[in-house]
């Protein structure tokens, strides 16, 4: 746990954090906007104390209530790993900026999370399915997508849905994150 | 005059022939500006289906190719083939059943799959692995490195056009995998890593098999390397080839082997340490021409490496139990966790995210072959169609884990 780390963000990044940063084992995570997303990463990018010059991953994320985008990154001043976590995207029309102009790298990631979620990702060139076919309807790791053959967690939850003639109306709500995650 | 009226004109739709245009399926409508500028076809070009059954594609993968006469224009890989949405799969399985799904993914490589998983687990449960479990997971980490490199030395010769290092290869591997096989009771999918440690104790057989491999295995190594090193074909085909500067690999995403090839020296094991890593002695290979020989030579540095490493842990390994105490059923507390560890191929990772019950809410795997795949447009544009191949083969994706 690097806490000269987390003291520099909470300097650099102050006003733009949306909560405090988190540090565990070797894990720093911090929150921003969707608005301040594509600066706060370039800044951490560019500039040499920080320099967090890889992108490890990107992914999306959906809590049930909202979605996130979720970039991991990582740099030669330190051992942690850095979160950046962009909450508060409307499961309704998710829309962020595309990193693809800092990271050309993010393109596929960009276009796995528009398959997976929905997530549309503003300045991507490139942005359509790249695992599910071009005329499929779905984006299958949203949290109202259930599996064909697994109840277990639908509101029909011991009724097998590839067996049942109808689906019900509660079927699309969505299990969401327990609020003590702090998701 | 007469007979010639009688006779149906050739523009009669009763014999007409098809235009061309109508003998193929329709081209597919472009869905973005950069699907659009892909298919859209200058004077001389056309385009090349590659794959999903070919044999240089490692798997299922099929590339749109734009070519002109021999050269690559552009080309566009066609994901998806051998999808099975193992991350939706893991959020419906619990802890442990989670780890198996995640085995098959890298199928030549598997340990490091598990590895993953397991890592960002034991974060969410909070427990530290017995010393002798992280031994255990390092040694087998290793070997699996050495089988999976082994193997792309083979395959890699092959996709170039030489059988017989393959078969030679192929020796090397086989070893190791029954070696894998005598102490985790299957070839391939060994899930072996539980959360907490390992299932199960090192065994007579796997101590027998690899102490007498060990002996003879940096011999084995060089006389195989050497069959490929030495071949000025080799050598002259990959020298120059598919050439990555440092400054694209970053921005790229390109860890691993990859990377190193460029002369950036970013290893998981070195940089955001592991288990017993910080302990053990080891160089980082790396290379700085960026090409795909470079690629080449720096996995088999790494070969050597794992040896050393292979060869510190057997003496340094301590007695002990193999599993930490655990309940049997996993229930982290709510949280997120993210684990990584240095695959054969890259940064392999993945970020879980529990909710409190014994399901992962979301859990979300990082391929690096997946980041991989994309370079394979950029470093082949311009080049032939024959070197499509040798640039891949030299990036070494494997298409379980890209397609997840």
């Amino acid at each position: 746990m690097d806490r000269a780390l987390a003291s520099a963000l909470q300097e650099r990044l102050g006003a733009t954090l949306l909560a405090p940063v988190r540090q565990r084992f070797d894990e720093t995570e911090i929150r921003v906007s969707i608005a301040d997303a594509i600066p706060t990463l370039r800044a951490l990018h560019d500039e040499p104390n920080f320099a967090f010059e890889m992108l490890i991953d990107l992914c999306g994320v959906d809590t049930g209530e909202e979605m996130q985008v979720v970039y991991h990154l990582s740099s030669s001043t330190t051992g942690d790993w850095l979160r950046v976590i962009v909450p508060g995207v409307d499961r309704n029309a998710p829309r962020v900026n595309s990193l693809v102009s800092l990271w050309p790298g993010a393109e596929w990631m960009e276009r796995e999370a528009y398959d997976m979620f929905g997530i549309i990702f503003e300045g991507n060139r490139d942005l359509r399915r790249i695992y599910m076919p071009d005329d499929y309807l779905s984006h299958p790791l949203r949290k109202d997508f259930y599996l064909a053959d697994d109840a277990s967690r639908s509101p029909a939850a011991g009724v097998r849905n590839m067996e049942r003639a109808g689906t019900p109306a509660d079927a699309t709500r969505a299990t969401a994150l327990r609020k003590s995650s702090g998701a | 005059m007469t007979t010639q009226q009688t006779r149906p004109s050739l523009d009669d739709p009763r014999i007409a022939i098809p235009s061309t245009s109508e003998w193929y399926e329709p081209a597919p409508t472009a869905q973005t500006e950069r699907q659009a500028e892909f298919l859209n076809l200058r004077d001389g070009e056309m385009f090349i289906n590659m794959g999903p059954q070919h044999p240089s594609t490692h798997g299922v993968l099929r590339i749109v190719v734009k070519v002109n006469g021999e050269q690559v224009v552009d080309l566009d890989p066609v994901l998806g083939y051998l999808h099975r949405g193992v991350e939706k799969l893991c959020e419906n399985a619990d802890y442990h059943q989670a780890i198996c799904y995640t085995d098959p993914l890298e199928y030549v490589a598997s340990l490091f799959c598990e590895a993953a998983p397991v890592a960002a687990f034991e974060k969410l449960m909070d427990v530290e692995v017995p010393r002798r479990a992280q031994y255990i997971r390092v040694l087998t980490m290793e070997l699996n490195r050495i089988a999976s490199h082994t193997l792309f030395q083979g395959w890699m010769a092959l996709d170039l056009g030489g059988i017989t290092p393959i078969l030679w290869s192929f020796i090397e591997r086989d070893e190791i995998v029954d070696m894998l096989a005598a102490l985790t009771g299957q070839k391939l999918l060994y899930n072996y890593y539980r959360i907490g440690g390992v299932n199960g104790d090192l065994n007579h057989e796997f101590m027998s098999r690899l102490g007498n491999w060990m002996s003879r295995a940096a011999a084995q190594i060089d006389s195989n390397t050497g069959l490929i090193n030495e071949n000025e074909l080799f050598v002259r085909r990959t020298r120059g080839l598919g050439t990555l500067d440092q400054a694209t690999a970053l921005r790229m995403g390109v860890t691993g082997p990859n990377l190193r090839a460029t002369g950036v020296p970013f290893d998981l094991r070195r940089d955001h340490p592991y288990l017993v890593y910080p302990e053990l002695e080891f160089n980082v290979p790396t290379r700085d021409e960026g090409d795909s020989l470079a690629r080449y030579m720096v996995r088999i540095d790494e070969i050597r490496e794992s040896i050393r490493i292979i060869d510190q842990v057997l003496h340094e390994m301590p007695d002990g139990p193999v599993m930490a105490k655990l309940p049997r059923l996993i229930r982290p507390r709510p949280g997120r966790a993210f684990g990584a560890v240095e695959g054969p191929r890259g940064a392999y990772g993945v970020y879980a995210i529990s909710d409190g019950t014994d399901q992962p809410f979301r859990m979300r795997i990082h391929d690096p072959s997946f980041v991989h795949l994309q370079l394979v447009g950029p470093l082949t544009r311009g080049n032939l169609i024959a070197d499509t191949m040798a640039v891949m083969a030299s990036l070494d994706p494997v298409m379980g884990g890209v397609d997840k």
